[in-house]
């Protein structure tokens, strides 16, 4: 009752909120859209953002753009659902990337097709401007359901001077799984059983595990989800059992990994306070660290033990079903002036986040950039062995069933091998709906 | 109601049963139209954002859609079987009650002490009741955020001074065997100060010439507590109770900031789990189901409350 009362009153609010800016566009005559924006990471997204839309409405009298705060990237999908069921869906949406399928199986997107050959484009042209990696989060059944707007990988950072103080070269950073358990035993310092500084923390909270897992079970080869159909996830594989054991030794074997689960700010604040050497982070973090670490740091790829591979993370811009036509051709003229290299360049040194427009890193202002900053230029080459972030059906809960069991292992609480039986079992019973209906559905 | 009562009765006895009803509901209805009318403003807002919302939930806790693209259809009971079936809203309810239970006995006993302790109004207990209500006036989200750096492994404040007595280093929040104990501890240092305004109000009520002549009687400090001041108290403690038990059913915020219900559902209660089926899920069929099971409990809850203080009120 709670949740309805509160929805209810939110829509109330956001209804009012809504008339209150109609009422004087219809006077005025340009087409009114709202973009739906999440602030996912800390920092002053939101001001930027209001830079930017300030900046399009400027430049594009027929169209007045408000920008709608929308809180983390969940509740973004909350309020996007909320607002299509009530009939009054916005115009464009800045959607958490591994959100775009569950949404299209849910025929809550607008397929992007028909606008791109409005403009008498092609799909693979279109496609092309972004880098290779982001396209799998963007297509569904061959049709583009969502454009790249600011993206991520996961990336290690290293307490330069505490490396060097442990007789490690921090310009030759660990490439090998096994290099970095070597450096994080070397980087842990210990008074008598307790540990004072943790060699390496990698997080491990709802959102963050699954993702970390993804990357750990890709560095060891395997694939985490069918990139193809929305139905499977490969959590009891041996790539994946690898990963997890291999997390779990660093806490319960060689005790350089603190135990438990630890969120994302923990880790990032552990990293800063010098509590732990090394951490594995997303690169949306870079601009956090690099304003307040007191001491030199690098950054370098995630290592393998199969094979260099990570998964992105990020969002899409995305137009919600049921926006009538000319607010669709508005919100799509802000979707692609967001994304043109000038302005993605700009977001993305704003923010921190890479520019998923590959024409941006051309742009004079980048290319300074990225002499003066090189730890950003990390991120971007890692991109060339990136590939999708994990979508199926009901994404959220999938992800879950893996995450409980995860940290049921970093507690030492369970081994590896019964959690991801646990763990597939769980999402084999969330996806099954899915399945009855596509992959079980025969003639 | 006593505008309606002494026109009814003459009528009741003057005319034949089958008008009389009639007549008696007319001249009733005329009588009391003006408390309808005063009680329009709260009734049509009642409907809109309570009942109106209560019904809703009631009906969408009876459709479900087999799979993702299927229409909904009726399926009667089946969302609450299925919640009722649902290991994790087991894990939730147990949860709740460990989180009910504790979160209220030490609350209550602490804000009782406070009470006792500050009843007497001076310069230094004002000062120190309004230090201990401080808390109420923090919101709960901000409180959490506050929390969560103060319970952050190794780097924490908690840490910071309780880590070095300690062998290991506990991780507050990411471990499930503790988790919830954290969360606890919020809700109490929260809620204490709260519940204490209450038991101010109710020690002002306990007679001053009884426990004078207690105190002449030669009765001790502890016998006036047990034998006067406790008994004095109950409607307080019944009221405190019930208040305390359905703050732990309807305020989550923490566990929403703070741990989403992890590690491993650990701080998992009822009300996430029904904003985990509405949202991550999207399942608004077994959300409803949850929400109907949750509404039953607090209903009941309250209404039996309520019958023990009418009880009290009439008969003891």
């Amino acid at each position: 009752m709670l949740f309805s009362r509160r929805l209810m009153l939110g829509l109330a609010i956001a209804g009012t909120f809504a008339s209150a800016i109609a009422v004087p566009a219809m006077a005025e005559g340009p087409t009114e859209i709202d973009l739906f924006f999440p602030v996912p990471v800390d920092g002053k997204l939101a001001r930027d953002m209001g830079t930017l839309i300030k900046e399009f409405n400027d430049g594009h009298p027929d169209i007045k753009a408000t920008a709608v705060y929308t809180g983390s990237y969940d509740d973004t999908l909350i309020k996007t659902r909320a607002s299509i069921k009530a009939g009054k869906p916005p115009s464009a949406v800045i959607m958490s990337a591994n959100f775009l399928l569950d949404m299209q199986i849910e025929n809550e997107l607008t397929n992007l097709d028909s606008l791109i050959a409005a403009d008498g484009s092609t799909k693979d042209k279109f496609l092309g401007q972004f880098f290779p990696a982001l396209q799998g989060n963007a297509v569904i059944d061959r049709s583009v359901y969502g454009v790249p707007f600011h993206n991520s990988t996961p990336l290690l950072y290293i307490n330069a001077d505490q490396a060097k103080e442990a007789g490690l070269d921090p310009n030759k950073p660990p490439q090998t799984w096994a290099e970095l358990t070597d450096w994080a035993k070397k980087l842990t310092k210990r008074e008598g059983d307790k540990v004072t500084r943790w060699g390496i923390a990698i997080p491990c909270a709802y959102d963050y595990c699954g993702w970390m897992m993804e990357t750990l079970t890709m560095t060891n080869g395997g694939r985490y989800y069918n990139e193809e159909f929305g139905g499977e996830v490969y959590y009891d594989t041996p790539s994946m059992l690898g990963a997890l054991t291999w997390w779990s030794d660093l806490v319960n074997k060689h005790k350089v990994h603190a135990p438990g689960a630890t969120p994302g700010p923990a880790v990032s604040t552990s990293f800063i306070s010098g509590n732990a050497a090394m951490m594995m982070l997303s690169t949306g973090s870079l601009t956090y660290v690099r304003e307040n670490a007191k001491f030199n740091y690098k950054v370098a790829f995630i290592p393998r033990n199969v094979r260099n591979a990570v998964p992105i993370g990020g969002a899409s811009l995305i137009i919600p079903a049921g926006v009538e036509a000319d607010k669709q051709k508005a919100a799509w003229t802000l979707i692609k002036w967001m994304t043109s290299p000038e302005k993605s360049a700009w977001w993305s040194r704003a923010t921190g986040y890479f520019a998923p427009n590959m024409a941006a890193y051309k742009t004079p202002d980048m290319v300074d950039f990225l002499n003066k900053n090189p730890d950003a230029k990390t991120a971007v080459e890692q991109l060339d062995v990136a590939k999708p972030w994990f979508a199926t059906y009901k994404t959220v809960p999938v992800r879950k069933t893996l995450e409980d069991e995860v940290m049921l292992v970093l507690n030492g609480k369970k081994q590896p091998k019964e959690a991801l039986v646990a763990a597939q079992k769980a999402a084999d019973e969330t996806l099954k709906p899915y399945n009855a209906e596509t992959s079980l559905k025969l003639p | 109601m006593s505008l309606a009562e002494p026109a009814a009765l003459p009528v009741a006895a003057a005319v034949p049963p089958r008008l009389h009803i009639v007549t008696r509901f007319t001249t009733r209805f005329k009588a009391s139209l003006p408390a309808y009318l005063l009680l329009l403003p709260s009734l049509v807002f009642l409907a809109l954002f309570t009942y109106g919302a209560m019904g809703r939930v009631l009906i969408d806790a009876l459709y479900q859609r087999a799979t993702p693209k299927a229409p909904l259809r009726f399926v009667g009971l089946d969302n609450i079987t299925a919640v009722l079936a649902d290991p994790a809203f087991t894990g939730a309810v147990i949860n709740n009650l460990i989180y009910a239970i504790g979160t209220a006995v030490p609350s209550i006993g602490l804000a009782l002490l406070f009470a006792l302790a500050l009843a007497r109004t001076n310069v230094v207990t004002s000062a120190l009741r309004a230090a201990l209500f401080l808390p109420v006036l923090i919101p709960m989200v901000a409180a959490s955020a506050l929390f969560l750096f103060i319970f952050l492994p190794n780097v924490g404040l908690l840490d910071y001074y309780i880590g070095r007595l300690l062998p290991v280093v506990p991780n507050w929040l990411g471990d499930p065997d503790i988790a919830l104990y954290a969360i606890m501890i919020i809700t109490i240092w929260k809620n204490a100060g709260y519940y204490m305004l209450f038991f101010l109000a109710g020690l002002q009520s306990v007679p001053e010439d009884v426990m004078e002549a207690a105190h002449l009687d030669g009765a001790g400090p502890f016998t006036r507590f047990r034998h006067i001041i406790l008994p004095e108290l109950k409607p307080t403690f019944l009221f405190v109770t019930v208040i305390a038990i359905l703050n732990a059913v309807t305020q989550v915020d923490h566990v929403f900031v703070m741990t989403k219900g992890g590690p491993s559902n650990a701080t998992n209660l009822v009300l996430f789990y029904i904003y985990q089926q509405a949202v991550e899920h999207y399942d608004i069929g077994k959300a409803s189901a949850a929400t109907l099971l949750t509404l039953a409990a607090l209903m009941a809850l309250t209404a039996l409350s309520f019958r023990t203080m009418a009880n009290r009120e009439g008969g003891a």
